[in-house]
């Protein structure tokens, strides 16, 4: 085994039933995803890219395989346990950005470390400090609502790296956003990927986004077809 | 820069306290409308359960307090082989001692000794049988208001004076200057005689009384039935009717045997039945409208639960724990409870405190009709802590529960199914 694992899925095969018709979305996949590494997650819709990103993110279960994330085997664990890995090892980009919409920016980064159990002092401090670090400390009041895609999506960003995980799992998460605001958070992911060293596996059929990652894997018919090194940018 | 922010203050400045109750407490106010409604229901639960229970409360203080001033006092002293069988002969001995040291009990404001017996009472050619009462008129006077009722002539004085009620004085066909006789058996089995002069016709409401009762001098009564110091019931008043209850375990632990000490609640049955018919009429009640509001705040917490969803579904992917999901829901369902409470406190308190205070006329012609079940004019209302908190902490678990029977589908939630339901 690779000791530079952070994710191992192993022969994960995923069907679900649509109208009783069987839907094979994963077919035995094998798939290792190393520290340090900006994977990105292409195929059609359809392929099984979200699929093996929530199975990989403890959010789905496979139907048969293995699934380790930081050598921890999730099969073995119950819900609240695999709610407590999420929060110790795992941050969240979604495409619909999904912030509380009651809070700021600023609590919306510092609610996930009251989870944790992180003291107020301190979650307050990490926090402006995360967003200060993704140009969105004069922001930092003001609630989701008023903040435009690309800022929301910045605070989501803030959000899943505050923590310190060992996996940044992001789904589609330029979607809602123009090229220019891709171009720059994916820059944003690529620096955090670089000088911070978060690993960040992406679902994604942005070719923009394929144009940062330095490894792209290719699903089909919920099988990987291909599996290579990305030029990068 | 991060300083900065910090410095700025404003909503962001205030983190770093517990999020969970500000993240409920702001989610209220997603849907405002929907939660002054919620609150609204509860309010008027709340509002109108006080009011009732606290002015069910003062009508039945006062129809104990009336019922047991007009005649019976608030509790009565017998002999135990009395209350089981009514003889002339099973009396209280030495009265003057007992009532002198009665009178030196805590919480015993007054006594009043009376001599019960049963008489044929005649007028001329008429005669219908009685009770007949012999009261020393000095202590009713400071134990029960029975002689206020006196509607004509005056009250007890002489030796040979007697009142008589006003069905039977009309039975008879005397009034006021008229005479009686009455004959009776006394205590050594002899007869027992008594000529009196009807100096007064008292009016009570009360049929059995006005129709069938005689008040005559104790002494005179006593004389005539062959009693020595002795009486069949000591009436005595206590400080409070809501301190009987208390007073006569006192008085039980107190009293020689065969003495018993009896609350009013033993002596009219009836009064205590007809309350509690009465509250338990109203707590049914009660318990539908707070049924009804309770399913109200049900459908809103499933709508609340319904909508959310997909944020439930994202706070699950980021690592929340279900059990915090649904703490944070019954943290919502306790805010609206705050406020539906605090509203219906508001609205009811004054109204109450003021008809504590002023009471509630009912009118001549309503008062004439629950005269007999001696309801007064004019009602007050009596705010109690049962009064004041039990519909709020009804409403309190009602609510609690009305959120945790949708929550529980949170529990259950799929985060990847939830991530992909519609907001």
């Amino acid at each position: 085994m690779n000791n530079d694992a952070v994710a191992v899925c192993s022969g994960v095969t995923r069907t679900y039933q649509e109208d009783s018709v069987p839907v094979h979305a994963l077919r035995g996949v094998d798939f290792t995803f190393s520290r340090g590494d900006f994977v990105s997650l292409t195929g059609p819709s359809g392929s099984g890219k979200s699929t093996l990103l929530n199975i990989l993110g403890g959010l789905d279960r496979p139907d048969s395989g293995t699934v380790s994330v930081d050598g921890v085997a999730l099969n073995d664990l119950n819900e609240t346990q695999l709610s407590d890995l999420r929060l110790a090892k795992m941050g969240f980009v979604f495409q619909s950005y999904n912030l509380i919409p009651v809070l700021s920016a600023q609590e919306n980064v510092e609610f996930i470390m009251q989870l944790q159990g992180v003291a107020p002092a301190e979650r307050a401090e990490r926090a402006v400090a995360t967003l200060a670090a993704l140009d969105m400390a004069d922001l930092a009041h003001r609630r989701p609502g008023e903040l435009s895609g690309g800022q929301q999506q910045r605070v989501a960003i803030a959000r899943a790296i505050v923590t310190d995980p060992v996996l940044l799992l992001a789904d589609e998460p330029s979607a809602n956003l123009d090229s220019a605001t891709t171009e720059d958070l994916l820059r944003l992911l690529r620096r955090l990927n670089e000088e911070r060293g978060v690993s960040v596996l992406t679902a994604t059929h942005d070719p923009m986004v394929m144009k940062y990652a330095h490894r792209r894997v290719n699903l089909r018919d919920g099988a990987i077809v291909e599996d290579s090194a990305a030029d990068g940018v | 820069m991060a300083e900065a922010a910090v410095a700025a203050g404003g909503r962001g400045a205030r983190a770093g306290r517990p999020l969970l109750p500000a993240v409920a407490w702001r989610n209220l106010w997603r849907n405002g409308r929907r939660t002054w409604l919620t609150a609204g229901g509860i309010a008027f639960t709340v509002f109108l359960i006080v009011f009732s229970m606290s002015f069910q409360r003062g009508a039945y203080v006062q129809m104990i307090d009336n019922a047991t001033a007009l005649l019976s006092g608030h509790l009565q002293i017998q002999n135990r082989h009395y209350v089981e069988d009514k003889r002339v002969e099973q009396t209280v001995a030495d009265v003057s001692r007992l009532v002198n040291r009665l009178e030196g009990q805590p919480g015993v404001e007054s006594v009043a000794p009376r001599v019960e017996a049963f008489a044929l009472v005649s007028a001329g050619e008429r005669a219908f049988g009685a009770q007949v009462l012999g009261v020393d008129p000095e202590r009713e006077r400071r134990t029960v208001r029975f002689f206020d009722r006196v509607a004509e002539g005056r009250m007890i004085e002489g030796m040979t004076d007697a009142v008589v009620g006003e069905v039977l004085a009309s039975n008879l066909g005397i009034g006021v200057g008229g005479e009686i006789v009455l004959l009776g058996t006394g205590k050594e089995g002899g007869v027992a005689a008594l000529a009196l002069d009807v100096v007064g016709v008292f009016r009570t409401g009360i049929p059995d009384l006005d129709r069938a009762m005689v008040a005559a001098p104790l002494a005179m009564v006593r004389d005539a039935f062959g009693l020595g110091d002795e009486a069949h019931t000591l009436v005595v008043r206590s400080a409070e009717v809501t301190e009987s209850a208390r007073l006569e375990r006192q008085l039980d632990d107190w009293l020689p045997a065969p003495l018993i000490a009896r609350n009013w609640d033993e002596v009219m049955p009836d009064i205590r039945q007809g309350i509690e018919i009465d509250r338990i009429g109203g707590y049914f009640v009660y318990g539908l409208i707070a049924i009804v509001v309770i399913f109200s705040v049900v459908n809103s917490f499933i709508m609340t639960v319904f909508e959310r969803t997909r944020e439930f579904g994202m706070l699950r992917a980021i690592g929340m724990r279900p059990g915090r999901i649904v703490l944070m829901v019954q943290i919502e369902a306790a805010f609206v409870w705050v406020l539906g409470a605090a509203i219906g406190l508001a609205l009811a308190l004054p109204i109450v405190l003021w008809l504590q205070v002023y009471g509630f006329y009912l009118g001549d012609e309503v008062a004439s009709m629950v005269e007999s079940m001696y309801v007064p004019a004019r009602l007050h209302t009596r705010m109690t802590p049962v009064a004041l908190g039990l519909a709020p902490a009804v409403m309190l678990v009602g609510t609690q529960i009305a959120a945790l029977i949708p929550s529980l589908k949170i529990r259950r939630l799929q985060p990847v199914t939830a991530l992909r339901a519609e907001e």
